[in-house]
């Protein structure tokens, strides 16, 4: 069995020091390890940005596509090989700017997939414009009068496009966020993970100890995760904000209605001799 | 009374959309080509009028044919504008079929005392059967009978196209048919010119461009098509649709065509043959993943079918206009292969091809059809004899995996072209990357090992095979031929009725149809070039792309350009005048 070790990159890692990616990283090879899973038999999908550099710094497969476009690629990888654990992970930027689309679509169908949003409400790796998630009035490089729009709510988002799981960590608690990734990856469905990734170098006003100061954890205050309304009342509290995992429910996954990779995924099907007579006699 | 016509006819069907058009003219086809005919069916939109007008165009031959060549001798008017539009188009003794009761004027709109008006109560029969909609079986039944086909023909084909619709449908429409042959035999005082004499061949298929790509993408074993409908591809996401079950294939409608490209490009990772098809709109959108195929050499298919552009344009009408676009579409300089099939047959055998290069040298794949090629149905035969080989290249198996030690992905090579591994394999890791890299994969930016990559991956086309690339040549041969027609893509189809109506008049012309646009076949093109002083070019679009490209890769200008971008094909009779007009003048 896999020990957190073996997922570790020789690469060198480019974040700033400091950089909320670290504690997501370290987090993400300790699911992995909790979870027995062998390297070759896992893929990180990211799509461009900071966080979106993270296939390199952890062992196992990897694919680091385009900005925005890490779940659809994550989609073609698991039903290709849906025996493959597939984790799909990015910046705010990534999935709730360009990619907000795909963010959307594949919370609805319900893939046996998870998905990380790191969220440090900046464009870290452009040197920090307003990002989606960053909150109204916050002053970036491409707003110096204030972000004039209210900010989007991953979590909210998620549990509105029918997530089967919602949840929301934070860099600075290893060990909770370890915990909620490999809930997620266990859960028979999409994963949704949004998680709070202070970005030490654009967004000094968002510090670790003012994340400390407003967070709880809703496993502590009784909050049940099968009850939705209960899930988006937590969604959408500014003053407070609850981490763990706000909602999950058990629905048949997108590939449970494909019976033909039952048996066995479709990357093992054989395909040296595809007879093609019934489609022919079609047009005969 | 004209010389009668046996085995060979012209048949248009027009009528309002949503008539059946197309339903009709399809069976209709397929009809003829059951007496043993070769067959052609294509669909058309007359520009001479607003909204709705459809028309299917049929030919039939006893022997190969490719286009529609000269007068129609039947035409199936559903409506009055039918009459009103293509009565003219008749040739001497030609018929027309339509309701006597809702069309009383049909001679004075027909205005030609040369042909037979067949009118028969068309909505009353159909109604008598079971349903006034069915008044164009009765139509079709009507046809058939005129030309002496067996009704038994007509009932066989109907009870298997629409098995599904349930018996009591097929049923009533074998009857409003059989009014319709049996009225027939009294319509006419003496026999109608054409009759269509059954001839015992083995048994052919009926299929167009967009048809024949997926029975080429199933036998080359696609298991994944990630697609967002566009005219004029959406057929493609149909068909595959309708056969994920039989054959093991995931479709996925996806939300846009950026989700389609990296859809297809993440499925390819993972080990299986993918493919996604739009339009030249949807094709923009996957512009950027394109790249991202290039960049990280993973085999992908895309199957592009050109309508007018640019932005929406003319969505139902054809071009062949994104050839420059496919060629160099996305930023940066990465290997690609475009293919532009002539035919439905050779759509059937590209897109095979398409998924063997793209995995022999992994880089995307473009097989650029166009709406023509796409509605355009011929007889194919024996496609099943034709040899297929599944070649996946340098991709590792488990075994080969299990034994490797320091493996590189994007290993240098001397053809440039590394093993492949994938996901779940062991020995493998690495990381696919929109990023350059090195020979693991690893993000660099290093200018050695840039101009390394670069030069490993433009190499890697060098690997497919010339002979597949060539040109074909038709008609006159190398040494009697005064001029040399070029074509590509569909323009194929009309190019060699275009070649027979010349030899016909004694005109020797020899014509080269382009496939491969990239790698271009440079020595084939200029070697023929080289050997003809007359040269002309055919091409579906007002920039002569494909003379650019020759200009390009060979250093021949093509001196000559026969120009058509008004949304429509090219027509036999066009081309061969066009060329009596430069050459034979
Ligand atoms: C199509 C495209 N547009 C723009 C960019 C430039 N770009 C790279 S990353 C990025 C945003 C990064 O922000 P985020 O996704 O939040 O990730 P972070 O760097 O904060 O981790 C942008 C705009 C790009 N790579 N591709
Ligand atoms: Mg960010």
């Amino acid at each position: 069995m896999a020990s957190v070790s073996d997922f570790n990159s020789p690469h060198n890692i480019t974040w700033c020091p400091g950089c909320g990616d670290f504690g997501i990283l370290v987090a993400l090879k300790g699911a992995f390890a909790k979870l027995g899973l062998s390297p070759h038999n896992v893929v990180v999908v990211s799509g461009i940005g900071c966080g979106g550099k993270i296939p390199h710094f952890i062992r196992t497969y990897g694919f680091e596509g385009i900005h925005g476009r890490a779940l659809p690629a994550a989609t073609g990888i698991h039903l290709a090989n849906h025996e493959l654990t597939v984790v799909a992970i990015g910046g705010d930027g990534d999935g709730c700017g360009i990619g907000l689309g795909h963010f959307m679509h594949a919370m609805r169908r319900n893939l046996d997939i998870t998905y990380i949003i790191q969220d440090n409400e900046i464009y870290g790796l452009t040197v920090g414009q307003a990002s989606p998630t960053t909150k109204k009035g916050v002053i970036t490089k491409s707003t110096p009068h204030g972000t004039p729009e209210d900010p989007i709510n991953p979590p909210l988002v998620a549990l509105a496009a029918g997530a089967t799981f919602v949840a929301r960590g934070f860099s600075g608690d290893i060990p909770h966020l370890t915990d909620l990734i490999a809930k997620g990856i266990a859960h028979r469905g999409v994963a949704f993970i949004d998680v709070f990734q202070p970005c030490v170098t654009w967004r000094k006003d968002l510090p670790y100890e003012l994340y400390q100061k407003k967070i709880y954890k809703l496993e502590e205050v009784g909050h049940d995760p099968s009850d939705w309304q209960a899930a988006v009342k937590r969604a959408i509290e500014t003053e407070r904000w609850p981490i763990g995992i706000f909602y999950q429910v058990q629905k048949p996954i997108y590939t449970d209605q494909i019976p033909f990779i039952k048996d066995k995924p479709l990357v093992k099907h054989d395909i040296s001799n595809i007879d093609i007579s019934k489609y022919l006699e079609e047009f005969m | 009374m004209p010389m009668s016509q046996v085995n060979k006819v012209n048949c248009k069907i027009g009528g309002p959309a949503g008539s059946g058009v197309a339903t009709m003219g399809a069976l209709f086809a397929k009809c003829l080509q059951q007496c043993g005919l070769y067959v052609v069916g294509t669909n058309d939109y007359p520009s001479l009028i607003k909204g709705g007008h459809n028309t299917y165009k049929i030919r039939a031959a006893p022997f190969p044919i490719t286009a529609i060549v000269g007068q129609y001798d039947l035409l199936l008017a559903l409506d009055k504008l039918t009459v009103q539009l293509h009565a003219s188009e008749l040739s001497e003794g030609g018929a027309i079929i339509y309701d006597s009761n809702k069309i009383k004027d049909a001679a004075a709109i027909a205005a030609r005392s040369d042909i037979h008006l067949v009118g028969m109560p068309l909505t009353q029969m159909a109604a008598a059967a079971g349903g006034e909609i069915m008044f164009n079986s009765v139509a079709l039944g009507a046809a058939m009978g005129l030309m002496q086909m067996d009704f038994d023909i007509i009932r066989t084909m109907m009870q298997k196209i629409w098995a599904r619709k349930g018996q009591k449908v097929v049923d009533a429409n074998i009857a409003a048919a059989l009014a319709g042959h049996q009225a027939s035999k009294s319509a006419l005082q003496q026999q109608f010119k054409v009759k269509i004499e059954f001839i015992k061949r083995p048994k052919t298929v009926f299929m167009n461009g967009n048809e024949a790509s997926v029975a080429g993408a199933i036998k080359a074993g696609c298991k994944f098509v990630a697609e967002y409908p566009m005219s004029p591809s959406s057929s493609i996401l149909h068909l595959m649709a309708g056969h994920e079950w039989d054959y093991g294939i995931i479709v996925k409608q996806t939300e846009d065509e950026i989700a389609a490209a990296n859809m297809i490009c993440g499925a390819a990772f993972a080990g299986v043959r993918a493919m996604t098809a739009t339009s030249g709109g949807g094709f923009s959108l996957m512009v950027e993943a394109l790249g991202l195929m290039g960049i990280s050499e993973t085999p992908c298919v895309i199957f592009e079918s050109q309508r007018c552009g640019p932005s929406t344009g003319l969505p139902t009408y054809t071009e062949q206009a994104d050839l420059q676009f496919v060629l160099h579409a996305s930023q940066g300089e990465f290997p690609r292969v475009v293919i532009a099939p002539g035919d439905p047959l050779e759509c059937f055998v590209e897109a095979i091809n398409a998924f063997n290069i793209a995995e022999m040298v992994q880089t995307p794949v473009i097989v650029l059809l166009d709406k023509f090629l796409s509605e355009t149905s011929l007889t194919l035969e024996n496609l099943q004899s034709i040899p297929v080989k599944i070649i996946r290249g340098k991709l590792q198996s488990d075994e080969e995996m299990q034994k490797a030690s320091s493996f590189k992905r994007y290993q240098f090579t001397p053809d440039g072209i590394s093993p492949r591994c994938i996901p779940g394999q062991q020995n493998g890791l690495h990381v696919c990357s929109s990023y350059e890299h090195d020979e693991t994969g690893y993000t660099s930016e290093a200018p050695d090992m840039r101009v390394a990559m670069i030069n490993k991956r433009a190499k890697k086309l060098e690997a497919i095979p010339q002979e597949l690339i060539a040109p074909s040549f038709h008609g006159a041969g190398e040494n009697e031929a005064d001029v040399l027609a070029v074509c590509w893509g569909s323009t194929k189809m009309p190019m060699l009725e275009a070649l027979k109506l010349l030899a016909e008049e004694g005109k020797k012309v020899r014509a080269m149809h382009i496939r491969y646009a990239s790698p271009f076949p440079s020595k084939a093109v200029a070697g023929a070039l080289s050997s003809f002083k007359k040269s002309i070019i055919f091409e579906g679009n007002s920039e002569a792309q494909m003379r650019s490209l020759i200009f390009e890769k060979t250093g021949h200008f093509i001196q000559k350009a026969y120009l058509r971008y008004d949304g429509r094909p090219f027509k036999p009779e066009e081309i061969a005048s066009a060329i009596k007009r430069e050459f034979y003048g």
